[in-house]
This record gives C-alpha cells, structure tokens and sequence, in this order.
C-alpha cells in the first residue's frame, strides 16, 4: 500500500512539473468544447440560389421572395441568361439554380402538368443533398399554403444527382414536376423527435466528445508515459528493485484513472454551462461506468505500452485504434446505417459500448436497467484488457 | 509442497556471486560466452573490457534485468534462475545511463526508492539524511535532479542504489564522463562502501581505477580472458602497470 501511494505520489509531482502535459491536460478538452460542436453541425446555412424565370409572373416572383424571406438561404436573384447561371455555378458563387419555364403561371391556374428546373452544385454533396431537401420544402409549403395545388417531387433525380455529380464534381440537374390535381385532401407528416426534440446536433456530439477525452486520457497518456519511462531507462531503475508487478501497474493506473474522472467531471461541469444540457439520468451511473470505461482504455494503453519500444510506435498503434473506434463508435454517425460486418466488428469496440450506455444515460434518462448489457460488456473487457496488460508487462528483457 | 520460486532461503557460500558458464545470444550473435567466475564476499570487483565486449549484458543478467541464453549464476546466495525477487532484494543496480527520475527532487528519488524496498518510514528519513550528509549534498535535497551537475547525478545514483543496505552493488561505468575529482570522490564512496561490507561489482573503461580493485577481470568478445588481482596480472605479464597488461592482451 505504501508503495502504491509513493508511486501514485511520483506520477502527479511529474504530471503537475510537466508544464506541458498538464497544460495540454486543462487546455485540449477546453479547446474541444468550444469549437468542436459548432463546427461539426450537420446543419447547412447560407444556402446561394439564383433564379432563372422565363415567366416573370407574379406567381414566379413571389416563391422568389419565400427564398429572400428564409434564413436558410441567400438569394442571388433573377439571373438573365442561362450561360451566366451556369458560369456562377462554375465560380462556386451558387449552390442552386432554379428555373421556371414559360407560362409557368398558367399551367398552373390551368392545373396543367409544368415543370420547375433544379440544378444543385454537387460538389459539396452534402450541402447539394440537404440544400435539395430545402428548396423542395420551400416549393412544397408554397404551393401546399396555395391551396389549389399539390406538389409532388420525384424523389428518383436526388439519388441520380449523387452518384454522378461525384465522379464529374460538375452541376448537375435534376427534374420536379409539378402535377397539377384537383384539390384533395392531403397527407401533412409531422415529426416529433423524442429526447432530442429540437434533434439538436449538440447533444449528440457533446456527448462524443466527453468520450474522445476520456479515451485520449486513459489510452495514449497512460501508454506513452510507460513507453517514455522505457526510453529514458527509469524503468530498469524501478525493475531492479522488487517492486511487484500489480503494484507497478497499479501505480501507474491510479494517477491516471483520477486525471481521466476529473476532465471527465470538468467535461461534464462544461456540457452543462456552455450547452445546456442536463443529465437525464443518474449522475452516480454515469460516473460509475465512465470508470469502468476508464479501466478499459488505461489497460490498453499499458498493454500497447508493453508493446511498443518507444513513444513513436505507441503513438502510430493508438491513434490508429483510436480512429477506428471512433469510425465504428457511433459517435458522430449513425451505427444503423454500418453494414453488418461493421456491426459486428463493433462488438470488440469498447467505444460503442461506452457511446450507447453514456449517449441514453444523459438524453434519456436511463437506469441500470437499461445499460446493464453494456456495463458487463465493459467490465469484463476491463479485465480481460488488464490482465492482459499485467501479463504481458516484463520486467526483465529477453 | 513449496513452488520452486517461493523458495526464499540462501545457500551459505564464501561467495557473494557464482557464475557458471553463462551465455546471452542475441539472434545469431552471442554477447556473452560461456563466462564463469566467482566474486567474494566484500570484494571490489573490477570488469573490465573494450566496449562492446558484453560487460553491461553481463550485469544486467546478473541484476535479473536479462534472460540468460544458458548457464547458472548464483546471486547472494539466490539461484538467479528461480529466485529473483530475492535477488532483487539483496542487489543495488547503478545503470550506464543516468536513470533516477530527472523531474523529482534528490528527496523524492531518495524517498521513491526506498520506499518501494520498504525501507520504514522514520529509517528512510534517518538514511536519507545521512546520505545526502555523506555526498554533501544536504542543501539539495529540494533540487529536481535534471539541475544538478553529473558528477552530483553519479554519487546520488549511488547513493540511492545503496539506501537500502544491498549484499551486493553493481555499477556500469559509474564513473564515465565525470572530472577526476569527482571520480576520486566517488571511490571514496565506493571504498566507504566495501568497508561496511558490501559486495562491489564495478565495469570501467578508467586503467588507474582497475588499480583501486581488489581484483579484476577482462573482457573481449564475449569471453572473460584474464581475471586475479591487479599485481597479479602485472606479474604474469610482465608489465608495471594494468594499462599495459589491458593493452598487450588486446594486442594478443
């Protein structure tokens, strides 16, 4: 006991003395906090469009000012001719061109079937594809609060627009038609997203992040400390002596496991002032199994540490698990949409685990109940990583 | 029944280190060939040896930091093979490199140290504070190491390889790239050392300190050509002084 505390005691003075490391320490997760959330939104603003109207109707001119009118868009106006749209495409001044032919106006108070043109930059697909959801919202609510016409788009182009546009990283078109109907009465979906009702993108990557940094902490801080301590040889200093194995092990894991729950806390303190989001659950659930997760990644980085003869090799060999855990985490995309072998991978991923328990520990509220699948998976992965670490530690070369 | 490496008893022998024909290869290469040789109880014993010749992977066998290819060696009595954390116990280990923590102070290394050999708390304080007295180095203790000059860093690292009252002490080149003072100071220490007991096994590139060893050994490639004491070996190769007689035999 006594040498455990000594050790635990070393590591904090070289910690607190090392003014880089627990610079980094205080100021990465800070740093992550405040700019990460809002650069990783999926939400796209400022979407450019311009208009070609060959019809110059009033009709035309008022589903113009809807786009003037919405914060999603910024409009460029009537653009005169075909060639200088397509050269503002080409210049990147405009993600949308949308064309009404002639006679639009009354095709439509004739309820005759007419076209509306819609060319989306795709070279940015993301923005193309979601910037498509929104022009045919604004055209859909239009003509829905018209009141005489339904609009129905061709759902087919999207899909077209994406493949191609990928590989020619050109303009491309796509086509809706507006079917003209008698009025009838219409089918409105509505949403309501429970425990994220405002699907604020915050709350799900808030959340990531307190795992990135418990991950980062447990795993490459616990790994490249032993790595250095091999490198500059007090290690030998220490396997010379008849210190035990666990005692080693578990002075280096102490240290480490308390930094880890502190930014893990300090994380948590932040999520609550900066983003508003407060625990749904058990506070004592969710540090209980952050430690355990903890525990996970503080014996994979003793067990890479074991691995790698210097500070270099650790690196490459945790940051590469450490992108494919956060691929197949389910931390910033959707696991449901990984094929199958992907799911299945992700059974070895202690990061999913932790993702799923932590993510409906805090948006919903969840019960032991609930996580109990993932709090075994988790320790026993505790151990097994542990043991392996405490086996695979030599004090002595071959 | 007993495990074999619970054992904890010593052999009784006149001999504080026994090896018997012990080989280290590394792939192909061996480092260390078929070496056999006994140190006495309290004896300085000089290695001595061009680089490269296998003295550091001779004593980090010795201190259990290694794993023989083959052979047997007997430390303080301890079968090297089956009783290591017994070994351990009786053994003070001085690296070629300077390895105490570079970020603690001369206290904390000290306290560090001896704690994990679980020397008792107000006993460590009373040792410490007599070591450091002993190296003049009292009105350091709240230095971090990486300040301190490396002659300093040396009789520290000695100082802390010794506070828990070893059997035996092996040094590797204790004394390389430190001024003559320094060094005369460090056998001083060395001498202070013995006189209490201790077994020391010490490697060195310095001829005029193989003249302070009670007796010496040379290597060359692995194998341990010479060994008696320093008249000796002058003796029998008709020299004055063991710089010659390392010099000859290298010339051989």
């Amino acid at each position: 006991m006594r040498v455990i505390l000594i050790l635990i005691k070393k590591e904090f003075l070289q910690v607190f003395r090392n003014s880089l490391l627990w610079k980094i320490l205080l100021l990465a997760p800070l740093a992550e906090f405040l700019l990460f959330p809002y650069t990783a939104d999926y939400e796209i603003k400022n979407v450019h469009v311009a208009f070609i109207d060959h019809d110059k109707s009033t009709l035309t001119a008022d589903i113009q000012s809807k786009f003037s009118a919405s914060p999603y868009f910024i409009n460029h106006g009537d653009i005169a001719s075909k060639q200088e749209a397509d050269q503002m495409m080409k210049n990147d001044e405009i993600d949308f061109i949308i064309e009404f032919p002639d006679q639009f106006e009354n095709a439509i108070v004739r309820q005759e079937q007419t076209k509306i043109l819609i060319t989306a930059n795709a070279i940015n697909t993301v923005k193309a594809g979601l910037g498509s959801e929104y022009v045919q919202t604004v055209l859909g609510n239009y003509f829905t609060d018209l009141g005489e016409q339904a609009l129905q788009m061709s759902a087919v182009p999207l899909s077209a627009l994406n493949t191609t546009a990928e590989s020619s990283g050109e303009a491309q078109e796509m086509t809706a038609s507006v079917l003209s109907h008698t009025p009838q009465a219409q089918l409105v979906t509505t949403h309501v997203y429970w425990f994220n009702e405002q699907m604020n993108y915050q709350n799900l990557i808030v959340p990531g992040l307190l795992i990135i940094l418990v991950t980062l902490i447990g795993a490459y801080v616990t790994a490249l400390n032993i790595v250095r301590e091999k490198e500059i040889g007090t290690i030998e200093q220490v396997n010379v002596t008849p210190i035990k194995k666990w005692q080693f092990l578990l002075g280096k894991m102490i240290p480490f496991w308390i930094l880890g729950m502190v930014e893990f806390g300090a994380g948590l303190v932040i999520m609550k002032l900066m983003f508003g989001i407060t625990i749904q659950g058990s506070l004592l659930l969710l540090l209980g199994l952050t430690s355990v997760y903890l525990l996970v990644m503080l014996g994979l980085g003793f067990f890479i540490s074991s691995m790698a003869n210097n500070q270099l090799q650790a690196m490459f060999i945790v940051f590469f698990l450490f992108i494919l855990f956060v691929m197949l985490s389910g931390v910033f995309t959707p696991i449901e949409g990984m094929p199958d072998w992907a799911q299945y991978i992700n059974y070895a991923n202690p990061m999913s685990f932790f993702m799923s328990a932590l993510k409906t520990i805090i948006l919903k509220g969840s019960t032991i109940e609930n996580i109990r699948h993932q709090f075994i998976v988790l320790s026993v992965m505790a151990v097994v990583l542990n043991t392996a670490a405490l086996l695979s530690y030599r004090d002595k070369a071959k | 029944m007993k495990l074999p490496f619970r054992k904890t008893e010593a052999i009784e022998s006149p001999y504080s280190i026994e090896v018997k024909e012990l080989t280290k290869c590394f792939g192909s290469f061996t480092a260390v060939d078929h070496i056999s040789f006994q140190v006495k109880k309290g004896e300085i014993f000089g290695f001595l040896g061009a680089n490269g010749a296998g003295k550091t992977t001779t004593i980090r066998m010795l201190c259990s930091l290694l794993m023989p290819t083959s052979g047997q060696a007997t430390i303080a009595g301890y079968d090297l093979a089956t009783q290591h954390k017994m070994i351990k116990r009786n053994i003070g280990y001085m690296s070629q490199k300077f390895s105490l923590y570079d970020d603690l102070t001369v206290f904390e290394n000290m306290q560090m140290f001896g704690t994990i050999y679980n020397i008792p708390r107000k006993e460590l304080k009373e040792r410490i504070a007599s070591s450091l007295e002993m190296l003049n180095l009292q009105d350091q203790a709240k230095t971090l190491v990486y300040s301190i000059p490396l002659g300093w860093k040396q009789k520290l690292a000695f100082a802390t390889a010794i506070l828990h009252r070893p059997k035996i002490v092996f040094l590797d080149e204790p004394t390389s790239g430190v001024d003559p003072i320094v060094r005369r100071e460090f056998w001083d220490l060395i001498y202070a050392a013995a006189s209490k007991g201790v077994t020391i096994f010490v490697t060195t590139h310095y001829m005029d300190e193989a003249e302070y060893c009670g007796r010496i050994s040379i290597m060359s490639n692995g194998q341990l050509k010479l060994i008696g004491t320093p008249s000796e070996l002058k003796e029998r190769m008709g020299v004055d002084s063991i710089e010659q007689v390392f010099v000859k035999f290298v010339e051989r």
